[in-house]
């Protein structure tokens, strides 16, 4: 696969996983504007990473979810943001009133997932994030120690640990979205 | 889709077009630790190959050994695939053949070459390097009269810790105009390992560090 060098197998890409991305990220922030950078982040960094992905090693969305997920947590640690090299795709820049009425309905459309993930908050990282990609992303396990790059009995065994954590502080509801192994 | 992914597809694919037109012909990238792990598999198979394929094979133009294989395309440009970083000459001597000057240095692990080599090529154009993606080694492209005449492409490759025929440390490219200086070995900075999986995105480098909860990527990444 050589995204980073073929436009149009990019534009292929883009085009079947840009709504998927737009809704994990916006299970993730509340802010359109960020909601906008982020996304131009994630297919940025994907086309720093395109000679990583190996096809048949894992699906391709959990390879994107991968990537997107380390996008979404260096935005958290301001220094990453700070180090963006200049030049690169500022997105609130090329949203229009109406895009932004619509990544605000989106927004508004995961705000379930935006309090369940709160709620795995306290929970220790490595168990949150499997949690997280198979729970909120819905993911399969093995997609989701793909995107994670751990084993398949690691992200089983911290599914398991996080669940039962969680049994007494959510609503199950909220937290048990059905992750199919 | 909505406008803001129009034009957010535009503004990526104009990024792609920039970057392989990019002046910096320099890329350095470290490998990460644990995709040596995941490719030992593999590895162990090229070196099977190696072992059984001592034969030079000549078809259409394309010259194939296990080590290395340069072929040129029908549009001039050459692409190099290295699975074992051992007889440099050899390789350089198929580049020349190919119709690309170059010097090919393997350092052992944890050394690089002082830099500067020389002067910066004239060409404009960033190499497309991809590294271990299956395990076995690394390749590159160069595409026609981006080594003209007079200028050298130089190749320095830091060898993993654990063979030669596994991803490299570290791989560097230029293209040097006029007389390129010897390789002279100095230690070269390690990424650090652990950590926090800190990744950041300096143009032309890529670092990737190991950790069992790293996810495939963000270069930040390498392999």
């Amino acid at each position: 696969m050589r995204l980073n060098e073929d436009p149009a197998a990019f534009e292929a890409f883009y085009r079947r996983h840009v709504d998927a991305v737009t809704r994990f990220v916006v299970r993730r922030v509340s802010d359109p504007h960020l909601a906008a950078d982020l996304t131009a982040d994630i297919f940025l960094a994907v086309l720093d990473s395109a000679h990583t992905y190996v096809p048949g090693r894992g699906s391709e969305i959990a390879w994107l979810y991968g990537v997107a997920r380390n996008v979404v947590s260096a935005q958290h640690r301001k220094a990453a943001r700070e180090s963006r090299a200049a030049g690169r795709v500022a997105g609130r820049r090329l949203m229009d009133d109406d895009d932004l009425v619509r990544m605000e309905e989106k927004i508004d459309a995961e705000r379930r997932m935006r309090s369940a993930l709160e709620a795995m908050a306290g929970l220790p990282e490595g168990e949150r994030a499997v949690l997280e990609l198979v729970a909120i992303d819905q993911l399969t396990v093995t997609e989701a120690a793909a995107a994670l790059g751990i084993r398949q009995v690691t992200a089983r065994v911290r599914l398991h640990r996080a669940r039962r954590a969680l049994e007494d502080v959510a609503s199950p509801s909220a937290v048990y979205v059905e992750g199919q192994a | 889709m909505s406008n803001f992914e129009e034009r957010l597809l535009s503004a990526l694919k104009e990024e792609i077009t920039t970057r392989t037109a990019k002046d910096d012909m320099t890329t350095v990238t470290p490998i990460r630790r644990g995709s040596r792990r995941r490719v030992a598999g593999l590895s162990a198979a090229v070196a099977g190959v190696a072992a059984a394929a001592t034969t030079v094979t000549l078809l259409t133009g394309i010259t194939e050994s296990p080590a290395y294989a340069v072929t040129k395309g029908s549009d001039g440009a050459v692409s190099v695939r290295i699975n074992e970083f051992n007889d440099p000459e050899g390789l350089e001597s198929e580049l020349a053949a190919a119709g690309v000057d170059a010097v090919v240095d393997y350092l052992p692990f944890g050394q690089t070459c002082k830099g500067p080599r020389g002067a910066h090529g004239s060409t404009q154009g960033q190499f497309a390097v991809s590294i271990g993606s299956e395990g076995d080694g690394i390749s590159f492209k160069i595409e026609k009269g981006q080594v003209p005449a007079g200028e050298t492409l130089v190749l320095a490759v830091t060898k993993a810790e654990n063979g030669a025929d596994k991803p490299p440390l570290a791989t560097s490219l230029e293209i040097v105009k006029g007389a390129v200086a010897p390789c002279e070995a100095i230690s070269m900075p390690i990424p650090p390992a652990g950590g926090d999986g800190k990744t950041d995105n300096a143009p032309g480098v890529q670092s990737r560090i190991d950790g069992e909860d790293r996810a495939p990527s963000l270069n930040s990444v390498t392999e």
